[in-house]
C-alpha cells in the first residue's frame, strides 16, 4: 500500500478501559506495567483462571442525566462520552467549526449484540408482548458512531467498521483517506467495543475463552485526526502525525513472507513499536521488529475487537517528542496492519 | 481531483429475485417480484408474513457439507455472489492475490444461526456453538477471501442499510488511490428473526407488498442476498482485455446527525449527500438520467427522498425518475445498497429505468416520477443510487455504463 500523501496531524485523544476514564489513569497503568484486568466470576468462566477488563470505572451518570443514558447502548456510552473528551483535548467544537466537515470513523466489535440478545431474549420468552422496540435502533454496529455524531454534531463522513482485533485499524485507514480526499477537514476514529457476562458464557461454549478471546475487555479508544494545515491553522497542539499505513487481509498459505513483507517499510527506523490484537503471536511479525521497546496493551488493558483504538491512544501517550513508532496490528486469519507516527 | 476511472468488469448476485446476474435481469427488466410467503421460520405471530426470501436453497448445491457447516446464510450468499462477480471478471488470472481484496457491506449476518444457539439456550437445550461462527459480520469477507484465495484488504463497513453502497464506494477508492489493483466489493446479509421482529415492532412493515411512494403504503418488505461488484483502473481493465459494464464514478457517505431511526424530515441531508456524492465523481445533475431510490416505502422515507430530489436537481427534477427496486427484490439491509447497485448497472446496460412496482395510487406528498406505470427506455447512461440507514448513515453512488 502507499503512504498516505496528505499531512495527518493527531490532535485529541480519549480513553475509557478497564485502567479508568480518562488518560491518566491509562498512563499510570502504562507506567507501572500493572495489568488493570480482573478475574471473572467463576460463575460464568466456568472455572477460576480468567481474566477480563470490565470498564468499572465508567458511571454514565457521571456524564449525562440518567434519563438520556437510558436511549444508549453501553457502546454507544463510551463511543459518546469518549468523542466528547477528544473533542476537548483537540480543542475542537464542531459545531463552530463547521459540522460537515468532521466526521467519524469507528471500529466497533461487539456493539448491538448486547441489545441484540435483550430484544431476542424478550421475544423467545414471551412472544411478541415480549417486544421491546426501543432495543432495536440500538442493534446495529454503527450505533455508536451514529449516537456519537448525534451528540456532537458531526455531520461528515461516517462509517462503522467491523474487521475482528484490526477493527479500528481499518476506520483509522478510512478516516486518514477521507482527510487526504479532502471529504472532511477532521475525522473522529478510533474503536469502541463492550463486554458483557453473556459474552463469556458464549466465548466459552465456541473454546474462545483459553484462546482468543482470552482476557477480553472492553472501552473506547478515540483519536481526533485533522490535516496537518487545518491543525496548524487552529493553533491547536499536535501530539503526532500519522505516516504510512500498510495493510494485507490475509497471509496466503506458501507465501506469507510476501504479506508480511506488504505490512513492513524498510525504510522506517522506529523507536517504539505497538502490538495490537494478536499481532504478538504472530511469529512473522515478531521476527522481523527492530530491537526496540514494545508496547502490548493487551496484557495490560485486555483486548477486544476494536481495542486497537486503546492501543494507538497508548502508543501516542507513550511516545517521546521526536520518536518515531509503528503500530503493527494482526486478527486470527487476518487483516494485519503497519502504521507509521512520529511525535 | 484528478481521479483514475474504476470500471466494474465483474457482477455477481444471490437474492430473491434471481440467484445469477442473468435471472436476476430478467426479473428486473420484466418486474417480476420476489415478495411472498415467508419460511425461513415461523412468523405466524407477527402481522406481517412475506418477505423477498431466498427460495428452495440449498447449500450442499454449493458447497461441501464441512464448508456449508461452517458458513452462515449470509457468508454463504456472499460467497456465491462473490464468486459470480469474480469469475465473470477474471480478475484472479491476472492480478497477485495480494492485490486483490475484499470490501463487504454487512448487517445482520449471521444472526439467523445465532438465534438458532441463543433459542436452544433458552430451552436448556445444549446448542451447538459453530452456530455462533458467523454472528461477527466480517466473518464473510473472510470467507470470500479464503474461498479464492484473495490475500489483498480486507474490510467490513457495517452501517446498518448502507453498508454495501459504502462498501462499493470505499472499494472503488482503494483501486483509485493505488492501494489496490482489483477489489470484490459489495454486501452480503440475511433475513433473521431479529431484523424480521424488529420491524415489525416498529410497524414499519407492510403486510401486503411494498408500495413505494404509492398512496397508503405502509412500510417496507424484508429481503436478503447478496451482490457483488468486481472493480478495477480503467486503463488496467482495457490492457488484459476485460470486458466493462459501467463504471463507480464516485460517491459521498455522510452522517445527517439528526435521529437513529427517523430521517431529517427536510431533505437537506440527503440532498446534501447526493450532490457531494456527484461533486466527486465531477458529474452536473443535468447529466443524471434516473435515481435508484433508496425507497423503502415506509411513509416518511419516501416523502423525505422526494423531498431531497427537488432540492437537488430544482426544475428538472420531474425530468429525473426516482425509482425504487425494493418491491422487487424487498429491503436487503445490509446487502440492499449492492444489490441496487447491480440493479443499476443491469438497467444502465439495458438501456431502461426499472419500473417501480406495485402502485396503490398517487400521494400527493410524492409528486415526482417513479416509473409506477412501467420501465422506461432511457439512453441516458449515468444514474445514483441511494442508500439511507439507521443512524442516520447515507450513501450515494454514482453509476454509469
Amino acid at each position: 500500500m502507499k503512504a498516505v500523501r496528505t499531512e495527518i496531524a493527531i490532535t485529541g485523544i480519549a480513553a475509557i478501559s478497564s485502567a479508568g476514564v480518562g488518560l491518566d489513569p491509562l498512563k499510570e497503568t502504562l507506567r507501572s506495567g500493572i495489568s488493570a484486568l480482573r478475574p471473572v466470576p467463576v460463575d460464568l468462566a466456568g472455572e477460576e483462571g480468567h481474566v477480563w477488563g470490565r470498564a468499572e470505572g465508567f458511571k454514565a451518570s457521571d456524564f449525562m442525566s440518567p434519563l438520556k443514558a437510558r436511549k444508549f447502548d453501553r457502546c454507544s456510552l463510551f463511543a459518546v462520552v469518549a468523542a466528547g473528551m477528544a473533542l476537548k483535548d483537540a480543542g475542537l467544537d464542531p459545531a463552530a467549526f463547521g459540522s460537515s466537515r468532521v466526521g467519524i470513523a469507528l471500529g466497533c466489535g461487539f456493539g448491538g449484540i448486547a441489545n441484540s440478545e435483550d430484544f431476542l431474549r424478550g421475544y423467545l420468552g414471551k412472544g411478541t408482548d415480549g417486544l421491546v422496540p426501543m432495543l432495536f435502533p440500538n442493534t446495529v454496529p454503527n450505533a455508536p458512531a451514529s449516537n456519537a455524531s448525534i451528540e456532537h454534531g458531526l455531520k461528515g463522513p461516517n462509517v462503522t467498521f467491523v474487521q475482528r482485533f484490526c477493527s479500528a485499524e481499518a476506520a483509522f485507514q478510512m478516516a486518514c483517506r477521507f482527510l487526504e480526499e479532502d471529504r472532511a477537514d477532521i475525522m473522529l476514529t478510533g474503536g469502541v467495543d463492550e463486554l458483557q457476562p453473556f459474552m463469556i458464557e458464549a466465548f466459552r461454549k465456541v473454546g474462545q475463552l483459553r484462546r482468543y478471546a482470552a482476557g477480553f475487555s472492553e472501552g473506547a479508544g478515540i483519536l481526533v485526526v485533522e490535516k496537518g494545515e487545518v491543525a496548524r491553522k487552529r493553533g491547536v497542539r499536535i501530539r503526532a502525525m500519522a505516516g504510512d499505513i500498510r495493510s494485507v487481509g490475509r497471509l496466503l498459505p506458501g507465501r506469507e513472507a510476501e504479506g508480511i513483507d506488504r505490512i513492513f517499510c524498510p525504510e522506517s527506523k522506529p523507536q517504539l513499536v505497538s502490538l495490537s490484537g494478536v499481532a504478538g503471536e504472530v511469529k512473522s511479525i515478531l521476527e522481523r521488529l527492530p530491537n526496540v521497546p514494545r508496547l502490548e496493551t493487551g496484557r495490560l488493558l485486555g483486548r477486544s475487537l476494536a481495542m486497537g483504538g486503546l492501543s494507538l491512544v497508548s502508543l501516542l501517550v507513550s511516545l517521546s517528542p521526536g520518536f518515531s513508532a509503528v503500530h503493527y496490528a494482526a486478527s486470527p486469519e487476518g487483516p494485519y496492519y503497519g502504521i507509521d507516527f512520529t511525535a | 481531483m484528478n481521479r483514475k476511472r474504476i470500471a466494474i468488469t465483474g457482477r455477481g448476485i444471490f437474492c430473491g429475485a434471481g440467484k445469477d446476474i442473468a435471472t436476476f435481469s430478467h426479473n428486473l427488466l420484466e418486474g417480476r417480484s420476489a415478495i411472498g410467503p415467508m419460511d425461513l421460520f415461523d412468523v405466524s405471530p407477527f402481522p406481517v408474513r412475506i418477505a423477498a426470501q431466498v427460495r428452495d436453497y440449498d447449500p450442499l448445491s454449493h458447497f461441501d457439507r464441512k464448508v456449508a457447516a461452517r458458513l452462515s446464510r449470509a457468508d454463504q450468499f456472499g460467497v456465491i455472489a462473490a464468486g459470480e462477480a469474480l469469475q465473470e471478471s477474471g480478475v484472479t488470472k491476472y492480478y497477485s492475490p495480494y492485490d486483490i481484496g475484499v470490501s463487504l457491506g454487512a448487517g445482520a449476518a449471521g444472526m439467523f444461526q445465532a438465534e438458532q444457539w441463543l433459542s436452544e439456550t433458552l430451552l436448556g437445550k445444549k446448542a451447538r456453538p459453530t452456530l455462533l461462527r458467523g454472528i461477527l459480520p466480517d466473518r464473510t469477507s473472510t470467507a470470500i477471501a479464503a474461498q479464492y484465495g484473495l490475500g489483498g484488504y480486507q474490510g467490513t463497513i457495517t452501517t446498518a442499510c448502507s453498508s454495501s453502497s459504502t462498501a462499493i464506494g470505499w472499494g472503488a477508492d482503494l483501486v483509485a488511490s493505488g492501494r489496490l489493483k482489483a477489489i470484490v466489493c459489495g454486501g452480503s446479509d440475511a433475513i433473521s428473526l431479529l431484523t424480521y421482529a424488529g420491524f415489525n415492532s416498529l410497524r414499519v412493515v407492510d403486510p401486503e407488498p411494498c408500495a413505494p411512494f404509492s398512496l397508503s403504503r405502509k412500510g417496507l418488505s424484508l429481503g436478503e442476498g447478496a451482490a457483488f461488484l468486481v472493480l478495477e483502473e480503467e486503463e488496467e481493465a482495457k490492457r488484459r482485455g476485460a470486458k466493462i459494464y459501467g463504471y463507480i464514478l464516485g460517491y459521498a457517505a455522510t452522517g445527517e446527525a439528526y435521529h437513529m431511526t427517523a430521517p431529517e424530515p427536510s431533505g437537506a441531508e440527503a440532498a446534501r449527500v447526493m450532490n457531494a456524492a456527484l461533486e466527486y465523481a465531477g458529474i452536473g445533475t443535468h447529466e443524471v438520467g434516473w435515481v435508484n431510490a433508496h425507497g423503502t416505502a415506509t411513509p416518511l422515507n419516501d416523502v423525505v427522498e422526494t423531498k431531497a430530489m427537488k432540492q437537488v436537481f430544482g426544475e428538472r427534477v420531474t425530468d429525473v425518475p426516482l425509482v425504487s427496486t425494493k418491491a422487487l427484490t424487498g429491503h436487503c439491509l445490509g446487502s440492499a445498497g449492492a444489490i441496487e447497485a447491480v440493479a443499476t448497472v443491469v438497467a444502465l446496460n439495458a438501456g431502461i429505468i426499472p419500473q417501480t412496482l406495485n402502485f396503490r395510487g398517487a400521494d400527493p406528498e410524492c409528486y415526482l416520477d417513479y416509473c409506477h406505470d412501467g420501465k422506461r427506455a432511457s439512453s441516458v447512461p449515468i444514474a445514483l443510487s441511494n442508500s439511507f440507514a439507521f443512524g442516520g448513515n447515507i450513501t450515494t453512488l454514482v453509476v454509469s455504463r
